[in-house]
């Protein structure tokens, strides 16, 4: 390799954290702050080095945090795996479907996202108060339900147009019923995207901000409606607000990282068709 | 054997029964009408609710009502309860009437009069005296017939605090009276010890109107019956280009973008100096565990301009919404969380310095309260809340639509502030966006 070639690739890799530095800088400093008191976070200039402490993650736990954070974990699951169940046949249904209107179907399935949610504000709120579905949980997956199927049937229906027929074809000819040939040939085949597909489920869940706090009380109520609860009308928790937000990150965090090997090739999977 | 435990057993069932059965009269007998009653109320996250929460089973052994409280962040509470009100939802009974609101809630018939129950000596005895609550609070609460629609728990009063008031006084100079003197003082102190002269939050629609009404503007022509903005008038422009001067030539850095609590921490670390605001925002400068100012800050009223003094007042109360059906449990409520009594205890066992019962202001207990650094900060409170009161000048606060007016207000000073426009031509903005706004609304203006 040349002096030449080595300096690109040096500067270009300069390039490439630098970037990721920038990028991150805003996380690194939340991830701080979570470790500060109000009188460090205030500090002018902040310093490097300061004594850390627990406190605002001690208070989380003893808060009400703690049955917000399960909330959102308990809903953002549900859903994630409600609108796969759904989604993700639907989707093979809708690839294979040679009947005419299956892509005028695969459109219409759109329309939940056609609007922006505060276009559904006050309908929602009076058909869950009528249903007492307001300040629960299944309310909540419900609404997050209805949203993701379109994302997962959209996502998934070109993963299973690339795969041939010819595979569960195959299946079918060795006894196989039309279910297990879903199941086990096509479903396993299909896993990047499914990785990827139950990532962005689980993100949209899990950081929405609009109908948690419409559709909620306190029963019901996530952890991103939590969080803005420590601004009180007096003063606002920074600390705390940094810690809640830190505990909301972490979740996704772990979540990206064991499907990251699945992430970047179930996102681009589908793209190019040939 | 046998018989003896069943005749025992239905005796006592029967007793038992009689006496489930006789409960409620024997309690409303008892001067507990309704006992076994729950209410849920509902305020933004407030100190006062925190400590009053910790009187709540007093309330719960004395009426047996049951309450059912919950707080959220600001935004959040007054989103929620807008639409559980709009919807004419009945699953609040208690509610704060939040100030910029009040008249949005109030005019469309979405609160109860709580005069039915004032008016009813048996409901509410002379003694809880609903006239010791200060007009200027008070009158953000009424309709345009004069009736009431909340009782107010929190009186805010616009006061200006310096920090590093000691810094004023090596310059040689005292607390600024009027708007040419806080010119001087901040050019005298500007930047000395690392210090910035003024300091404001991004809540301009709040900061900046004391400043335009003090060089003879206003915000609509005469609210709340002519709603006509009246922001391109020489008056807005002059007191537009004054406030933005104020903020980014002798602001901290960052100043516009800094939310209440960061321009009080701006104080507090002694980063900045002056700020015009809330007392309760100034008072923990003085009070506060992590306050680096509490032997340096110093308090007086908001400067005046060449039209004379308009230093913000504001008020939250307790009201009830039309959708309740437990009215008569929820007034128990709030007679008792906003009585004489109660406002007392809240002010001399943890120096809650914002309240609106006269009574209470003028006693021993909330003199000492506000008494800072050998301040009489109480009588600054005082004064402001009654200068709200007499005039009227709060009422452009009130009207339903300010909120959306207020929303061009702010980005205007944040366009002349970031030189992206002249003050006139961003006010000429805001009146022009304004007034398609009202429009919208229905609201007739003047052409």
């Amino acid at each position: 390799m040349s002096t030449r070639t080595r300096t690109n690739r040096f500067l270009l890799q300069a390039l490439a954290v630098t970037l990721a530095v920038l990028a991150l800088a805003p996380f690194l400093w939340l991830l701080v702050m979570s470790f500060k008191t109000n009188a460090e976070i205030f500090r002018f200039p902040p310093r490097l080095f300061f004594e850390a402490t627990l406190d605002n993650y001690a208070h989380l736990w003893t808060s009400e945090f703690r049955r917000s954070f399960s909330n959102s974990l308990i809903v953002a699951t549900a859903t994630t795996f409600l609108s796969l169940l759904v989604g993700v046949p639907a989707a093979y249904a809708l690839s294979r479907w040679t009947a005419p209107g299956g892509n005028a179907i695969t459109l219409w399935i759109l329309a939940s996202r056609m609007a922006p949610p505060i276009a559904f504000t006050i309908p929602y709120f009076l058909v869950y108060r009528h249903l007492e579905l307001l300040d629960t949980l299944a309310g909540l997956v419900v609404i997050y339900l209805t949203f993701n199927l379109s994302l997962v049937i959209w996502m998934m229906r070109p993963f299973y147009d690339q795969l041939p027929r010819s595979l569960e074809e195959a299946a079918w000819i060795d006894g196989a019923t039309m279910w297990q040939g879903f199941y086990r040939i096509i479903l396993p085949l299909s896993g990047p995207g499914l990785a990827a597909t139950a990532i962005l489920c689980f993100l949209f869940a899990w950081n929405d901000f609009f109908f948690a706090l419409i559709l909620t009380r306190t029963e019901a109520m996530t952890a991103p409606v939590a969080v803005v609860n420590f601004m009180n009308y007096e003063g606002w928790e920074w600390g705390r607000i940094a810690a809640g937000g830190t505990m909301i990150m972490l979740p996704v965090l772990v979540f990206s990282f064991i499907v990251r090997k699945y992430l970047v090739h179930g996102l681009t999977g589908g793209a190019l068709k040939g | 054997m046998t018989s003896i435990h069943r005749r025992s057993i239905l005796r006592g069932t029967g007793a038992l029964a009689a006496v489930g059965l006789s409960a409620p009269s024997v309690l409303a007998q008892a001067g507990k009408p309704h006992a076994g009653t729950t209410i849920n109320a509902a305020c933004f996250q407030t100190t006062y609710f925190d400590y009053l929460r910790a009187y709540f089973p007093e309330f719960e052994e004395k009426t047996g009502i049951k309450v059912n409280f919950t707080m959220q962040a600001f935004p959040v509470y007054n989103q929620r309860t807008d639409l559980e009100l709009s919807t004419r939802g009945s699953a609040l009974d208690v509610i704060n009437v939040t100030f910029i609101y009040s008249g949005r809630w109030i005019g469309a018939g979405w609160l109860t009069n709580l005069d039915t129950f004032t008016k009813d000596a048996k409901l509410t005895p002379a003694a809880w005296a609903p006239e010791d609550f200060l007009g200027g609070p008070q009158s953000a609460m009424r309709n345009a017939k004069g009736e009431t629609f909340g009782y107010a728990w929190l009186a805010g009063a616009m006061i200006q605090s310096a920090a590093r008031y000691d810094l004023i006084e090596k310059a040689g100079l005292s607390m600024p009276k009027t708007f040419d003197e806080l010119l001087k003082v901040c050019d005298a102190i500007h930047g000395k010890e690392g210090v910035a002269a003024f300091t404001a939050d991004r809540l301009h629609h709040w900061n900046w109107i004391p400043y335009l009404m003090g060089m003879g503007g206003g915000v609509f022509k005469a609210p709340p019956e002519n709603l006509t903005p009246t922001l391109t008038t020489p008056e807005a422009a002059k007191a537009a280009d004054f406030y933005a001067n104020l903020l980014v030539k002798y602001g901290p850095d960052g100043i516009l973008s800094y939310s209440d609590d960061q321009a009080m921490r701006s104080q507090m670390a002694g980063r900045a100096n002056i700020r015009t605001q809330d007392a309760v925002w100034m008072v923990p400068l003085f009070k506060h565990a992590e306050s680096t100012v509490q032997k340096t800050v110093r308090y007086g009223l908001m400067p005046a301009g060449p039209s004379g003094n308009y230093p913000g007042s504001n008020s939250h109360a307790l009201g009830i919404p039309a959708g309740s059906k437990k009215k008569e449990a929820a007034w128990e409520f709030i007679k008792w969380a906003v009585s004489k009594e109660i406002i007392t205890r809240v002010v001399r066992e943890h120096a809650y310095p914002g309240i609106a019962r006269l009574s209470v202001i003028q006693s021993p207990e909330f003199k000492q309260v506000l008494t800072l650094n050998g301040q009489d900060v109480a009588a600054l409170y005082l004064e402001v809340l009654q200068l709200g009161g007499k005039t009227g000048y709060m009422k452009y606060r009130t009207v339903p639509v300010f909120p959306q007016v207020g929303d061009k207000i702010n980005k205007a000073i944040e366009r002349i502030a970031t030189k992206q426009q002249g003050a006139a031509d961003a006010m000429k903005q805001a009146q022009a966006e304004a007034i398609q706004d009202l429009q919208k609304a229905g609201i007739k203006i003047d052409t």
